[in-house]
């Protein structure tokens, strides 16, 4: 094992998302990123590797980088495990950085782990918050991250190896826009041999955008649950955010049950929420639901239960009949003729 | 014959977790484990992969020695053999421990041809060990599948990869990862539970494989667990009270309290 006085610096790695924008997620990062920079007194450096890299430089120089190094190549344009693998464990290699940050996406949590293994380090996946602290070593990083389905959290740390690397998930952290002074831009050259790839493509790939959901954007969102009893009924979630210009989500149920797209799921295999206000109707609240929802600033809670669990997780309590009161607001919302 | 392998975990069953307020763990006494949910989507897939091309499957495990239980579930689903990875050195092994005995375990088995997996466990929920395991035994991991054949030792497949649908091909030994909701996992039959308890469970610990020293949850795994907090969502938890009436001209009241006014669409109603 090498010395871990050698490593130094706090490394993020750039995620370029459908080869056109610098991933949101990549920006909060380097917030953060710079703030844990500032305290141990060492460098932030943004990681690039693109097809035509040098187009989101300016972007990534906003966001309080010291230095970026990139690679620029057409083998680049899409994310390729062996490929990226490969040439960010040599950069690793070379220049030792002491913490390394990815966005908590496909692409970031498969290099994350895979140069993790190469460097026989540790990884906290889905981080909620980073601190640095003396109490288990000097300067050592505190990742907190949720465990047990939400349940609880704990707290993790890579004591005696490095880079110390997490991955993060979007919304974790705020982006802010911050320019230092002569940003120090290095390129290195890219040598990958991708004749001996074990993977062949046949045909052209057809583009395939996935259903995909606004939910994490959205400012307000309606739930639904089992407890609105029937697809008819579940149908009105869409009228009132047809009114309100809300986002329909549900639970597990309202999919097996035919009356929701599996996309709109909220909760740990769905989406998570960040809503100003989440409304959710007939909606027990298993955890595997509650995880999706914390991140909402305001939570009201419709169901006949007096004893659901969703109600110790929401602002406003209301036991009644969900499929009720969803007609009256219809009533109230609905856009006269 | 296709030698498939299904990787499981044995979880607690998380209802009602606790936290013991002196250590700081959770307490696990009591609390019933299960095979981890993910897991069952996987060895669905083998177990029709095994029947689609005469194959057979083994379930590998690697814990306590309690975790032989739901080796025995496996074997009840229908897999013909289990292996248990159970060593007290191995205990408090995190994601990278774990990878490098699995490695071990791998090279040691030496004939493989497709290892599934599930997506993540319901406890720690890293979700790194496939992406390792691929890196470990330097074999493709394939993941978001949804058609797959094999013809002649290669392996052929549709998958979701970025924002693209890919026709693939790739030689075997490969590590697939299994997407939840990919199949419906089949009940275990009364013949099957029956048959569980006639099969050997194989043993595998430090010794078997001549480790290399490197081995060692407690000491060697980089990650370490320093405090477990129990989450309390803190919320208002006010209850609107009154006739049906009151409570909707008081959520409207919250609504507007949001933002949230009527739109106009510009658009007639669905009627």
């Amino acid at each position: 094992m090498s010395d871990i006085t050698e490593y130094k610096d706090v490394w993020v790695f750039i995620e370029i998302k459908d080869h056109v924008e610098v991933h949101e997620c990549a920006l909060e990062i380097l917030s953060k990123a710079r703030e844990i920079a500032d305290q141990i007194g060492q460098k932030l450096i943004a990681i690039v590797l693109a097809l035509d890299a040098e187009q989101y430089l300016p972007t990534i120089e906003d966001y309080g980088v010291d230095k970026i190094i990139y690679l620029s190549h057409n083998d680049l344009k899409h994310y390729h495990e062996r490929v990226f693998t490969s040439l960010i464990y040599n950069l690793i290699d070379k220049y030792k950085p002491s913490i390394f940050l990815f966005p908590s996406t496909e692409a970031g949590n498969a290099l994350a782990a895979r140069l993790a293994y190469r460097c026989r380090t540790g990884l906290i996946s889905d981080v909620l918050n980073l601190e640095l602290s003396d109490d288990y070593g000097n300067n050592l990083l505190i990742s907190d991250k949720p465990a047990y389905l939400g349940n609880v959290l704990v707290k993790i740390i890579c004591p005696s190896t490095r880079p110390q690397m997490c991955t993060i998930t979007m919304g974790t952290f705020q982006k802010k826009k911050l320019k230092k002074k002569d940003v120090e831009i290095e390129e290195v050259e890219y040598n990958y041999d991708i004749n001996g790839l074990k993977i062949k493509i046949l045909g052209a790939p057809i583009r395939k955008d996935k259903p995909s959901s606004t939910l994490s954007d959205a400012k307000f969102v309606i739930g639904g649950g089992h407890g609105l009893n029937s697809k008819a009924n579940f149908d009105k979630l869409y009228d009132l955010a047809k009114y309100t210009n809300g986002q329909v989500g549900g639970t597990r149920r309202p999919i097996m049950n035919g009356w929701m797209p599996e996309h709109l799921q909220i909760g740990i295999s769905g989406e998570t929420i960040f809503s100003d206000l989440y409304l959710s109707l007939g909606i027990s609240g298993a955890i595997q639901h509650v995880v999706g929802i914390t991140d909402s600033k305001t939570i009201v809670a419709i169901n006949k239960d007096p004893n659901a669990p969703i109600f110790k997780v929401a602002d406003y309590c209301i036991i009644g009949d969900a499929n009720e009161i969803l007609e009256e607001l219809l009533d109230h919302y609905r856009v006269p003729e | 014959m296709l030698k498939i392998f299904v990787l499981i975990k044995q979880v607690p069953y998380l209802h009602n977790l606790e936290i013991d307020r002196r250590t700081g763990t959770l307490i696990r006494e009591g609390v019933e484990n299960i095979i981890n949910p993910d897991d069952l989507y996987a060895l669905e897939l083998g177990l029709s992969l095994k029947e689609q091309y005469d194959g057979e499957i083994t379930a590998m495990t690697m814990g306590p020695p309690q975790a032989d239980f739901a080796l025995r579930e496996c074997l009840a689903m229908g897999v013909d053999h289990a292996i248990l990875i159970s060593d007290p050195i191995f205990a408090y092994s995190d994601t990278l421990q774990t990878t490098l005995v699995l490695k071990e375990a791998f090279d040691n088995i030496k004939d493989y041809d497709i290892i599934i997996t599930g997506s993540q466990t319901s406890d720690s929920s890293t979700g790194q060990m496939p992406y390792q395991l691929s890196e470990a035994l330097d074999i493709p991991l394939i993941t978001d599948i949804f058609t797959m054949e094999i013809k002649d030792h290669d392996f052929y497949c549709h998958r979701n990869f970025g924002h693209e649908s890919q026709h693939i091909q790739t030689g075997l030994p490969i590590l697939v990862r299994t997407q939840r909701h990919f199949n419906e996992p089949r009940h275990i039959s009364l013949k099957g539970i029956k048959r569980a308890f006639e099969k050997e469970i194989e043993m595998y610990n430090f010794d078997t494989f001549n480790c290399p020293d490197y081995l060692d949850g407690c000491n060697q795994s980089p990650t370490r667990l320093v405090k477990t907090e129990k989450i309390i969502l803190k919320r208002k938890n006010e209850v609107i009270d009154g006739t049906t009436k009151d409570k909707i001209e008081r959520l409207i009241h919250i609504m507007q309290e949001h933002g949230i006014e009527r739109i106009w669409t510009g658009m007639s109603q669905d009627e």
